[in-house]
């Protein structure tokens, strides 16, 4: 698949730390970085407190990497107007995050554009009061 | 007259004497309630009168009687009454304003809060950031989904829904299915012979009006929100009016007492805004973090956060750096 095209883009930038954990310090992810991924969606875990979006990013070598992003849960990701349909395996996307401190394959979501429509979806926007 | 008559006559006066002035102390006390303040350009003042009102009180049980005798005791809600706008809370609502603060009114991210601490208190607070400017982070005791108890209940972010009935009123947080349970029946608390501490306490209360006034007692311990803010102790109380201002938004005012961690009582005005759902695809869902795995989440030896094992990682333990994910998620 064409879109299986990876750009990996692990930069020390910072950015403004927003306090998104429901349930759980934030300690475990680097808020003054962004990893930025391409690959297709894998499943799409709406839950409770925590969502997880499961994406399959393959590597310059081939290997493919499931990585997770967290983001809020069905309340917060249904008022940023993020569905589970949104994400149907096999979507492709690029999404952008901060990645964990520890070296694993996942990271918080900040921004994941879809590769079709371009549209993008941002959980933080569910937080908006309207 | 002999002299004992004399003496219980002087003794019958000062009884009356005395349980003259204990109704007109509480009577003063009632008639000097602020009755309830709008959240004008005022407020900042508004808010110091608020505070004074309840650094009045040695207790919350006085604060709650002055208030109760302000009103007459209290006039039960019928189900008539159910339609009128001031009762009918329905509608799902979130915080109106102030982050994880527990004080709505100070910036997300600012610091230090507005409680009056006792040395104690500050004590707890000095570790809490001495722990995180050490370490980056902490360990939230919700992270395997307790309740966040009373008075963090306040704090939290998600989704609302407030049930008024004439007996009870329902305040219901999305966070781990939280129900605070409001008895306006007329019941008192739970014997102290028999109480126990839990999450959100007994509450009870009464309607002065179109504002719901509320006492709670028997809490757990806890802390008000995570970062940088003071614990409560299991000696805490509150007292709280809520009022619905406009058909989008209710507010509280709250006065936590706490013998231990606060040296005056610690007023804040919260406050929830009802949110548009014109689709009706928003609402309340089960809330338990053992739905997914990946919300698993443990503490480190260094007293902060991690997640000990994904499901979509094969091997945490060679993957990860943490000794933590290591010990625990190595397959």
């Amino acid at each position: 698949m064409k879109t299986l095209m990876i750009v990996f883009a692990l930069t020390a930038v910072a950015i403004p730390g927003i306090p998104v954990e429901a349930h759980h310090s934030g300690a475990m992810f680097d808020d003054k970085k962004e990893v930025t991924l391409t690959g297709v969606v894998k499943a799409f875990q709406y839950t409770n407190p925590h969502s997880w979006l499961l994406v399959d990013v393959k590597g310059p070598d081939g290997k493919v990497t499931t990585w997770g992003f967290e983001a809020e849960g069905p309340s917060t990701l249904t008022r940023a107007g993020i569905r589970i349909s949104d994400f149907t395996p096999g979507t492709p996307i690029t999404i952008t995050g901060h990645p964990m401190r520890d070296g694993r394959p996942a990271a918080t979501w900040i921004k994941a554009t879809r590769t079709t429509d371009k549209k993008e979806f941002v959980p933080q926007a569910g937080f908006a009061i309207r | 007259m002999t002299t004992r008559k004399a003496v219980l006559r002087v003794g019958v006066l000062l009884v009356a004497v005395a349980a003259l002035a204990a109704v007109v102390i509480s009577m003063v006390s009632a008639q000097n309630a602020p009755a309830w303040i709008a959240q004008d350009e005022n407020w900042a003042a508004s808010k110091q009168k608020l505070q004074a009102f309840g650094e009045r009180f040695e207790t919350s049980e006085a604060l709650y009687e002055a208030l109760k005798q302000g009103a007459g005791g209290g006039k039960p809600l019928t189900w008539q009454q159910m339609a009128e706008p001031a009762y009918d809370w329905s509608g799902i609502y979130t915080r109106a304003k102030g982050g994880l603060h527990f004080d709505p009114d100070l910036r997300p991210g600012s610091g230090p809060d507005s409680a009056k601490l006792t040395p104690a208190g500050q004590q707890v607070v000095k570790a809490k950031a001495d722990q995180i400017a050490r370490t980056g982070g902490e360990y939230d005791p919700i992270s395997d989904c307790r309740p966040p108890g009373t008075p963090r209940w306040f704090t939290e972010p998600f989704l609302h829904e407030f049930i008024v009935t004439p007996a009870q009123t329902w305040l219901i947080n999305e966070m781990v299915n939280d129900v605070r349970r409001v008895y306006t029946d007329g019941r008192d608390h739970t014997p102290a012979a028999d109480a126990y501490p839990t999450w959100n306490g007994d509450t009870i209360g009464f309607w002065d009006g179109e504002t719901l006034v509320a006492h709670t007692r028997y809490l757990s311990s806890g802390q008000y929100q995570r970062g940088v803010q003071p614990n409560y102790s299991d000696k805490t109380t509150v007292v709280e009016r809520w009022h619905k201002i406009d058909p989008k938004a209710l507010q509280a005012d709250v006065w936590v007492f706490d013998p231990i961690n606060l040296e005056k009582p610690w007023y804040t005005r919260q406050g929830w805004t009802r949110l548009t759902n014109d689709d009706r695809q928003l609402r309340i869902r089960y809330w338990d973090c053992r739905e997914n795995p990946n919300n698993s989440i443990i503490t480190t030896e260094s007293g902060t956060s991690q997640f000990p094992d994904f499901d979509f990682v094969p091997n945490d333990g060679d993957v990860s750096t943490d000794a933590a994910v290591k010990k625990a998620g190595k397959k």
